[in-house]
């Protein structure tokens, strides 16, 4: 997919967007726990998650975002979410992340495939509580492969060229149900950059291919630099980046070669509880300029805000937009 | 040819038992509990998994690294000169530590894993190693804001850690253990490595054992064998290619060879293991073996990282058998 293929569905200069999930309210994580002990049906919780999902829709409105997101109020795990709905997967167990966090990590067990839409409901749902255009949410083939253990396939290769496949047919379904916007995150993308971003590359290739959608992948934490400018190969129009963790430090890595894509310039530190300011987002944007022209920036937070409070979220998402805003007037848009 | 572990073990059982490390950890932020309660509570837990190991039948044990939130925090805090960052992802894993900030002159100001190491070889049944993050990967994965070169910032933490090393040998650690995963990822630091090793380990009376996992030796071998250490960790696992790379000098130290996954659920049969412990035998003599997993086992379900372990010990049993 080439940059002039891309459409333009956002006419405003540096359109705000967000990388995926939300805090889940209170009640609602309450109510998973009621189904996880088997004290309340899926239909109570199902409804639940739609009141909350009409909720972010209507904050991200009140503050003015450009591009939305359903928040994923539905999702656990952004792995397990889609392992859970396809075949040859099963849960394995709980392995920490970090502190006394753990996600329940996916095992594939058979052959991997989909046994029908994953995403494609809620996209529908949350796209016709708004006249904003909302992102497709998908996670990437290379991600699902990296954080399931794989007792299957001889190489990993295989299975993420099965599961890009997959990812795929549930891209182009996004896209029939009217999905402008496709996000396909894969954090665990520079996980073995010297024995395998090939692979990444090729597995991306093939989740977009004769997409129309704009598309845009999300990269968090580790090296970025050493899968730079490699990653500018990935067959998105968009990279979206963490960049406030570490102060915009990436920005010199960007310099040379060009950041060719779009990029999603993440503003916001995801995991701290204190809102940026302002001033703070218009800093990050203006020495982005420096480096990337404005046309090609998208700002958006750091990563995913479902460990922030609902309060933080929505803090720190009226410092971004607020911020973005006296950037545009100062470019005269 | 005996049997060990590298080092971190699941710190909670398998759902539907009640994760007690878990649980712990939320009271204490909701202020429901006390430190010295948790304190307590990771007691427990490693007592319980310093049984575990013995009954599947490991020969020499760790602590389990219950206390540990990462393997990196843990010395920084105890350290001078640190402050600890926000979360980075460790090596190849969706596992994540803090990242530590050199931020003054790093020294070492007491014990930081003597009384762990102490608990443990009293709670168990069978010897017990004591593990301590080496200086080279502490400083690559660490930020340094304070000594402007990665030589002086290792040679500094080297010295650091030598306290602690010396510290343990004379709180009776027999088999003292460091991890040192990083230096394959600098492999080019080799010189400023050795010479960091020399320091850290200057002094301290205890088998040496440095480890390394999660990639090959090519090259760093033979030259890794001039290393002031008796034991070194090899991870056939990551990297099969170690195999052909350990044929190219004779190996002249025990190998700590990791043969079973401990980065995946599937389970090696006996055979798997034994036929792996026969391989490594054409390297170096049976009685240098110590047989293990590829890396810590944390990183898997509880129940998965049992059954590993028994594995271990059938498929070394086997090998045993075969070589008598």
């Amino acid at each position: 997919m080439t940059a002039a293929a891309t459409p333009t569905a956002v006419a405003t200069l540096l359109p705000t967007t967000t990388v995926g999930s939300f805090p889940k309210p209170p009640s609602l994580l309450e109510a998973r726990r009621k189904v996880a002990r088997k004290q309340m049906d899926g239909a109570e919780l199902q409804a639940l998650e739609r009141r909350a999902t009409e909720e972010w829709i209507r904050r991200q409105e009140e503050l003015d975002i450009d591009i939305l997101v359903d928040g994923e109020m539905y999702r656990g795990d952004m792995v397990a979410f889609f392992a859970d709905q396809m075949d040859g997967f099963e849960i394995a167990g709980l392995v920490r992340s970090y502190g006394n966090r753990y996600y329940p990590k996916p095992v594939v067990v058979r052959p991997v495939g989909r046994r029908g839409p994953l995403t494609v409901d809620w996209f529908r749902f949350a796209q016709g509580l708004t006249p904003r255009p909302v992102k497709g949410m998908l996670t990437g083939p290379y991600t699902i492969a990296e954080w399931s253990f794989n007792e299957y396939y001889p190489s990993r290769r295989e299975l993420v060229m099965e599961l890009a496949r997959a990812i795929h047919d549930e891209a182009i379904d996004l896209e029939r149900a009217g999905a402008r916007y496709i996000q396909i995150d894969e954090p665990a993308i520079h996980t073995r950059p010297d024995e395998d971003f090939e692979l990444a590359v090729e597995a991306m290739d093939v989740v977009t291919r004769g997409l129309n959608a704009y598309t845009v992948t999300h990269v968090c934490y580790g090296d970025v630099p050493k899968i730079y400018p490699a990653m500018l190969r990935l067959a998105v129009n968009q990279i979206d980046l963490a960049l406030k963790n570490d102060e915009f430090a990436l920005l010199e890595t960007f310099r040379s070669p060009r950041f060719t894509k779009d990029i999603g310039l993440g503003v916001l530190d995801a995991h701290s509880h204190r809102a940026e300011s302002p001033d703070e987002i218009v800093d990050g944007i203006r020495r982005t300029l420096d480096v990337i022209p404005a046309a090609q920036i998208y700002v958006s937070p750091d990563c995913g805000l479902k460990t922030r409070t609902i309060d933080e979220t929505v803090a720190k998402l009226g410092a971004m937009v607020e911020g973005t805003r006296r950037v545009r007037r100062e470019l005269g848009a | 040819m005996n049997t060990t572990v590298v080092g971190s073990y699941p710190k909670i059982p398998d759902p539907p038992a009640p994760g007690r490390w878990r649980t712990s950890v939320e009271k204490l932020q909701r202020g429901e509990i006390t430190r010295e309660d948790l304190h307590r509570v990771e007691d427990e837990v490693t007592a319980e998994v310093l049984r575990e190991q013995a009954d599947a039948g490991v020969d020499l044990l760790t602590d389990g690294q219950i206390r540990w939130e990462d393997a990196f925090t843990y010395f920084a805090r105890g350290l001078d000169g640190f402050t600890i960052n926000g979360l980075q992802r460790y090596f190849d894993t969706n596992v994540y530590y803090r990242q530590p900030v050199a931020t003054a002159e790093v020294a070492w100001r007491g014990p930081i894993t003597v009384a762990d190491y102490q608990f443990a070889a009293t709670h168990s049944a069978r010897p017990v190693k004591a593990v301590v993050t080496g200086p080279f990967t502490l400083a690559v994965l660490s930020k340094d804001e304070f000594y402007g070169t990665l030589d002086q910032f290792v040679m500094a933490l080297a010295a650091a850690l030598n306290k602690e090393l010396r510290a343990l040998a004379a709180a009776g650690a027999t088999v003292i253990q460091v991890d040192e995963p990083g230096l394959l990822a600098r492999r080019d630091q080799f010189p400023l490595f050795r010479r960091a090793a020399e320091a850290l380990w200057d002094g301290v009376i205890a088998t040496r054992a440095m480890y390394t996992y999660f990639g090959h030796l090519d090259g760093l071998y033979p030259a890794i064998l001039d290393l002031p250490v008796s034991v070194i960790g090899v991870d056939f696992v990551a990297a099969p290619k170690n195999w052909d790379v350990l044929r190219r000098a004779k190996f002249t130290k025990v190998l700590g060879a990791g043969v079973l996954d401990a980065r995946n659920t599937r389970l090696e049969s006996a055979d798997e293991v034994a036929a792996a412990c026969r391989r490594a035998a054409e390297i170096v003599p049976a009685e240098m073996l110590q047989i293990g997993p590829s890396a810590g086992l944390e990183f898997l379900p509880r129940r998965v990282a049992r059954r590993k372990l028994e594995a271990l010990v059938s498929g070394v049993r086997a090998a045993r058998g075969g070589a008598s």
